[in-house]
């Protein structure tokens, strides 16, 4: 059965139709054609699929497309403004801390989320935050050192701005 | 990607309209709140129903509050929720820990704490897909008439493995369940059966609206041990929980040690009252209850754990809980 | 816009006067700086394209039936019912693709879907293309198969005891179909020498499974256009032998078939040969006229697999008093799984790849390989080598503590040193593996630790080498194993086409720093066009930690053609010599006078009106001369060796028998870093897939055969608060053959970890743990056993513990 269900994806609402027993992943891959997110285990055990919900990390491969209706959703193309990078895109490339890359933008959306809520994380929280992505090619360590860097970044831009 | 069976996915907004949505297709329709249990199981055809009624939007079922004497929580608050409330880290901070300790951030931002009480029993030879339980030839839980855990059982012995009921239990909270005949309330500690068909005295038609939690009286304490190979993610191998009030002499006045994850129900273990009410919590004090634990638990081969390591973990971490309980006078109620 | 304001903008971003004679004292302008990859920001804004995120118009989805039985002889086939069904467009089966396929040309044993025989739980049986998913898998239901289901060994002891059962028929009659392969090698007298040795220890060892879990699952699209022409999207590693197999399985013009690799999402080893997918998705789009996908579920991908053989090695090694190494004799049984895959050269590796980084005198190797019903072994990093690295590294071990000699002494003690030859007769040249025990040795402060620590804390050491690249392709022929083609563009931009497939590991990065170091264009001016057999020159694929060593050399040998044409007419612009002419930083300069000057673009057009379009390509081809003449002596040989060492430091709980890896130092000799970023997100990455094999992982089987755990819950991989931090240190021996002195990173550093934790547990509690992985169950039960031996009077308490109280309560 297809529903139109009207969603907010990076801003953007518009109405569509979904087999009713899509979720929300699949909806952004297949039907609005948001392939960043990413499908790695099938069923909420890897994190490759994590999207933002007003602000929040979910997975999106086990989440009834219905769900998101009403909410902000922000997927890793909506990561960025149209000024450019979001720093933790920057601080990830230039720590190498994507490597294959499937990981990534699941990781960024945790990374986001949890700098949002927390302009200068400690190391444990990162690890903590990030503890539902998992990264095969890494180690983490890379990844710790982007977020790292990024919070610093986002500091320094938050001092230039006055805040 | 594993895909999921077609449904019609309603979305009440009170209480009513849920309930008589459940009554309406009776028989081929199931409750979802956060769904980080069910759709899991749904992609493995574990449960196939016609009709998904969800719960998170349902009013009656949100709210963290302090109201006569009890921690009320909505039982669609997120378990991140519960983790981190204010007045669930002052009030029980081992039940917000024990919430902190399911699974990883999503799961936590998605998951409900009604979900984690109502979560289904797990086994090996359950929570794989069709083609998988098709090879194996199903089991007693699903599909089929065999058990593989215990050759030639006839009962279901799936796994409890929810995090938050065994602390819930420990601290003698009560849940109100609806339906159509009204709201009825039940001690968690009588809540769970043990059949790992159905583990819950819950009808199908019902919905668990909110968990209620006592204030403990000055004195008690509590603590949520788990026992996890990966420290994020995974469901416990073992949970223990406790909770005890001591009085003014640092005696024992009351105990409550639930341990979880080996049956289909958390087991309360018995006979603390004699070992330990009226006495100091001395080393031979808790060795005894440990011991008690430790022949009250037989765990099975329902998850992909040796048994007998898990069986030698109860006293471990039975102690472990007790010098915790000891050591941090504020992991408590 | 005027020619002035094209030389700004060419110039904006190149090198100030200053920077230029700053650059002339440098040996290297881009390798050996920390630079970005060229692929870090598509990944990061979430832009890459997977081969799961391509749609093609009209694109229809297929799924494959699979056994549900670990060994079954197929009886029928009846698709009828899955044809009839509405959105059914195809329906496949073994019969429609007769040819038999594998990766090694001599053990073809596996069709892209089965016929006659199910060889373990997930065998492929037949496919069908409908125009959803939804669709295909409702169409698997309604074909019947009529199976004869036959005994499955699923034990590689039990199959080699029941050739009455063969899984695949024997090659010479009356063999036993269930050996896969056979290899004895002995070198000296290893049995003499063990006699004539002051020390023997014995020792069994176990390695269990493992598997590669790339968070992506393999995918594929197939598409045979109106012409006749199949272009294949694979998430592969091995584009080339893709492009191969799919020709000659499906009786096609080899140049009419085109495999593109998109980007991959990790593969490790597991990528690294054609799967049924592959094969099944352009039947289907030859039969519809339409493309076809194929995504595994990730049950599918465990079932796939190709992952870490479990090995059974029993180990004799002799050293004299002093420690030096005089005999090792090894006797390995591996565990393959269903079908060949690499098995011939694993069955190889497991003997030669470990004659270093340590001299031995004598050594005797003998190692089987038995078919068994369950998903088929393969290559997974650090193929072949991960697991007798493992019992080598702790025999030393148990060696050192036997003479009381300190474990990083005994390692040097056994020093092979550079330019020499192992006792299985390999060239080795560079070698840094004693700076990488003193890094090692210093970082972690092993001298205050080894021993010192309170009994449940203890450090370990291990240290392998591994190659860079084989000696020899996988179907023999002595064309070059990579070749690199640039073509250079009126602006500057110069794109490379290279057939190497970048799976993660930064080879397209790689490949563009040489080209910016050669020819002195911004880093952002070079594209990467990789692994696309229709447009790139042949590269042999992503394994065997090749591509740096051969894709690189391919690349210098290009660029360098290029480079002396530009030199050569800028010099003649100025009425210089072509050796004083550098090119660097968006510059053609006088390196005697970096004030006379021109944009690289210019340069490029000056070559290009004296020498016509530029273009150039280089190849690499291994020198032949770096092995023993023996049968298998080419097996193993590399043109060069990476070493490491790692210490590995931990804590172990005694009650319970959780291990926590607390830190790893990692200090590898790479050769040279061509970018020390990549090189140490590949040691850390290495050290933390060793780190989770030694504890965690498990890729096994329930009694039916049925895959245990296929599942990213239940198979556990570590998360970030499993991992242990890590340290990074590089060592640079300086390859003489490597590009720039470089040679692997990639697959090295995982070997050490495994052995190297197994020792710390030893330090720590006293408990030798033998076989994999050391999870709570195994440590627990070891220190318990410990626990009653010392009660027992039997040992010492370690590290003067107080002896376990009431072992086993």
């Amino acid at each position: 059965m297809i529903e139109p269900i009207v969603l907010t994806v990076n801003g953007d609402t518009r109405e569509v139709g979904v087999p009713s027993h899509y979720t929300l992943l699949e909806t952004l891959r297949y039907i609005l054609g948001l392939t960043g997110s990413k499908q790695g285990c099938d069923k909420g055990d890897c994190g490759a699929c994590t999207v933002l919900l007003d602000g929040a990390p979910v997975l999106a491969c086990i989440l009834p497309v219905q769900e998101a209706i009403g909410t902000e959703i922000t997927t890793i193309e909506g990561l960025a403004g149209a000024d450019g990078t979001h720093p933790l895109q920057e601080a990830l490339d230039l720590t190498g801390a994507a490597q294959c890359g499937f990981c990534t933008p699941g990781i960024l959306m945790s990374a986001a989320a949890l700098l949002a809520e927390n302009a200068d994380p400690s190391h444990d929280e990162i690890r903590s935050a990030l503890s539902g992505n998992l990264c095969r090619c890494t180690g983490y360590t890379k990844i710790y050192e982007a977020v790292e860097r990024a919070a610093r970044a986002g500091q320094k831009q938050s001092q230039r701005a006055g805040r | 990607m594993l895909r999921l069976h077609p449904y019609v996915y309603h979305r009440p907004t009170t209480l009513a309209e849920a309930l008589e949505l459940l009554r309406e297709h009776a028989g081929d329709v199931m409750s979802i709140a956060g769904g980080t249990d069910l759709v899991p199981n749904m992609k493995h055809k574990l449960f196939t129903p016609g009709h998904l009624v969800a719960l998170k939007g349902v009013n009656e079922l949100h709210g963290i509050e302090e109201r006569d004497g009890e921690l009320v929580i909505g039982a669609a608050e997120t378990l991140t929720n519960v983790a981190t409330h204010p007045l669930v880290k002052e009030l029980f901070p081992a039940l917000a820990e024990a919430a902190q300790a399911i699974a990883h951030p999503m799961i936590r931002n998605q998951g409900t704490i009604g979900g984690n009480i109502c979560l289904d029993t797990r086994c090996t030879y359950y929570n794989q897909s069709y083609f998988w339980r098709d090879a194996l030839g199903f089991c007693l839980k699903k599909d089929g008439d065999l058990c593989h855990v215990v050759k030639g059982g006839t009962k279901c012995v799936a796994a409890h493995s929810a995090d938050t009921p065994p602390i819930l239990m420990a601290l003698g909270a009560a849940i109100d369940i609806a339906s159509a005949a009204g709201v009825r309330s039940e001690p968690l500690r009588d809540f769970f059966t043990a059949d790992g068909i159905w583990n819950k005295k819950l009808e199908r038609d019902e919905i668990v609206t909110r968990v209620r939690v006592p204030h403990g009286e000055a004195g008690s304490r509590a603590v949520y041990m788990k026992v996890r190979e990966r420290q994020s993610v995974d469901f416990p191998l073992l949970g223990i929980a406790l909770a005890l009030k001591l009085n003014d002499g640092a005696a024992v006045d009351s105990i409550s040690l639930v341990v979880a994850a080996l049956g289909a129900k958390p087991r309360v273990v018995g006979g603390l009252e004699k070992l330990a009410i009226g006495r100091k919590l001395a080393p031979d004090v808790i060795e005894e209850v440990a011991q008690q634990a430790y022949r009250q638990c037989n765990p099975l081969d329902n998850l992909i754990v040796e048994i007998e390591w898990r069986r030698a973990m109860v006293p471990v971490y039975v102690r472990r809980a007790f010098e915790r309980i000891l050591a941090e006078p504020r992991a408590v109620a | 816009m005027k020619l002035e304001d094209f030389r700004r903008k060419q110039t904006e971003g190149a090198l100030s006067e200053e920077e230029l004679r700053a650059a002339v004292e440098r040996e290297f302008q881009v390798i050996g700086r920390r630079l970005r990859r060229t692929d870090g920001l598509a990944k990061s804004t979430g832009r890459a394209v997977y081969t799961d995120d391509i749609a093609l118009p009209g694109m229809l989805h297929a799924k494959i039936l699979r056994s549900p039985h670990a060994h079954a002889r197929i009886l029928s086939i009846d698709v009828t019912r899955a044809l009839e069904l509405e959105g059914v467009h195809a329906v496949v089966t073994g019969s429609d693709m007769p040819v038999a396929y594998g990766i090694i040309p001599w053990t073809r044993d596996e069709y892209p879907l089965c016929i006659d025989v199910a060889r373990y739980v997930g065998d492929g049986v037949a496919a069908v293309a409908a125009i959803d998913e939804d669709t295909a898998n409702a169409a698997l239901d309604l074909i019947d198969v009529e199976y004869e289901v036959l005994p499955a060994l699923l034990d590689p002891e039990e199959a080699l005891d029941h050739p009455e059962t063969p899984i695949h028929e024997p090659v010479k009659p009356g063999g036993n179909g269930n050996i896969s392969k056979h290899v004895k090698l002995e070198f000296g007298d290893a049995a003499a020498m063990l006699t004539a040795s002051d020390v023997v220890v014995e020792g069994e060892y176990f390695f269990e499974g493992t598997t590669h879990t790339a968070i992506e699952p393999h995918c594929a699209i197939g598409y045979q256009d109106a012409a006749g022409s199949l272009t294949v999207w694979s998430a592969t590693q091995v584009p080339h032998y893709l492009h191969r197999e799919l020709a000659r399985v499906l009786d096609l013009d080899v140049a009419r078939v085109r495999v593109v690799q998109p980007p991959i999402g990790g593969a490790f080893g597991g990528k690294s040969e054609p799967f049924d997918l592959e094969f099944c998705v352009a039947k289907l789009s030859m039969i519809t006229g339409r493309p076809v996908k194929i995504l595994y579920t990730r049950e599918e991908v465990f079932y796939a697999h190709r992952g870490r053989h479990p090995m059974l090695m029993r180990y004799a090694t002799g050293a004299d008093r002093n420690g030096r190494i005089k005999a090792v004799n090894a006797e390995t049984i591996l565990d393959g799984g269903a079908y060949s895959s690499f098995g011939l050269v694993t069955t190889y590796y497991s003997g030669q790849l470990i004659t270093a980084p340590y001299q031995m005198e004598s050594y005797r190797f003998e190692s089987t390989r038995v078919y068994t019903n369950k998903p088929c072994c393969g290559p997974k990093r650090g193929h072949g080598s991960v697991q007798p690295r493992f019992a080598i590294e702790v025999q030393l071990d148990k060696i050192a503590e036997a003479l009381d000699i300190d474990p990083i002494e005994i390692r040097r003690r056994n020093l092979l040193g550079a330019d020499t030859r192992t006792v299985n007769e390999f060239r080795v040249t560079s070698n840094g593996f004693l700076e990488c025990l003193a890094e090692a040795e210093r970082a972690s402060e092993w001298t205050n630790k080894y021993r010192r620590l309170p009994y449940g804390r203890g450090v370990g050491v291990a240290g392998p080498c591994y190659i860079s690249g084989t000696n020899y392709p996988i179907y023999p022929n002595e064309m070059p194993q990579s070749a690199v083609q640039l073509q250079v563009d009126r602006s500057g931009r110069v794109a490379v086409f290279s057939g190497a497939s970048e799976i993660g590991q930064g080879s397209d990065s790689m490949l563009a720093y040489i080209v910016a170091e050669e020819l002195g264009v911004p880093l952002d001016y070079v594209r990467i066009l990789s692994a696309d057999t229709d447009l790139t020159p042949v590269d042999l694929g992503a394994y065997s930690s090749r591509v740096t060593f051969m894709c690189g050399n391919a690349c210098i040998d290009a660029a360098r053609k290029i480079k002396k044409q530009v030199r050569e007419a800028v010099a003649e612009s100025w009425g210089a010599k072509a050796k004083q002419v550098a090119l660097a930083g968006g510059w053609a300069f006088d390196a005697k006078d970096t004030a006379q000057k021109m944009p690289i673009s210019e340069a490029f057009n000056l070559a290009e009106t004296r020498y016509g379009t530029l273009g150039a390509t280089g190849y690499y081809n291994t020198p032949k001369d770096i092995h023993g003449e023996y049968r298998g002596g080419t097996i193993g040989s590399s043109p060069a060796y990476s070493f490491t060492a790692h210490v590995a430091e931990v804590e172990v709980d005694p009650e319970t028998g959780f291990v926590e890896v607390q830190k790893i130092w990692i200090a590898h000799d790479c050769g040279r870093a061509l970018n020390p970023v990549l090189v140490e997100g590949q040691m850390e990455g290495s050290a933390y897939m060793g780190f989770a094999e030694a504890i965690m992982e498990a890729h096994v089987f329930k009694e039916t055969g049925l895959h245990n755990a296929p599942s990213l819950l239940d198979y556990k991989i570590p998360t970030s608060l499993d991992t242990p931090e890590m340290e990074s240190l590089i060592i640079e021996s300086i390859d003489p053959e490597g590009p720039y002195g470089a040679k692997e990173a990639g697959e090295g550093p995982l070997h050490p970890s495994i052995p190297a934790i197994a020792n710390a547990i030893y330090d720590a509690v006293g408990v030798r743990m033998d076989r994999l992985p050391f999870s709570p169950p195994a440590v627990w039960r070891a220190i318990r056993d410990r626990g009653a031996r010392e009660k027992a009077g039997e040992l010492a308490a370690w590290k003067s513990r107080a002896a376990l109280s009431a072992a086993g309560d």
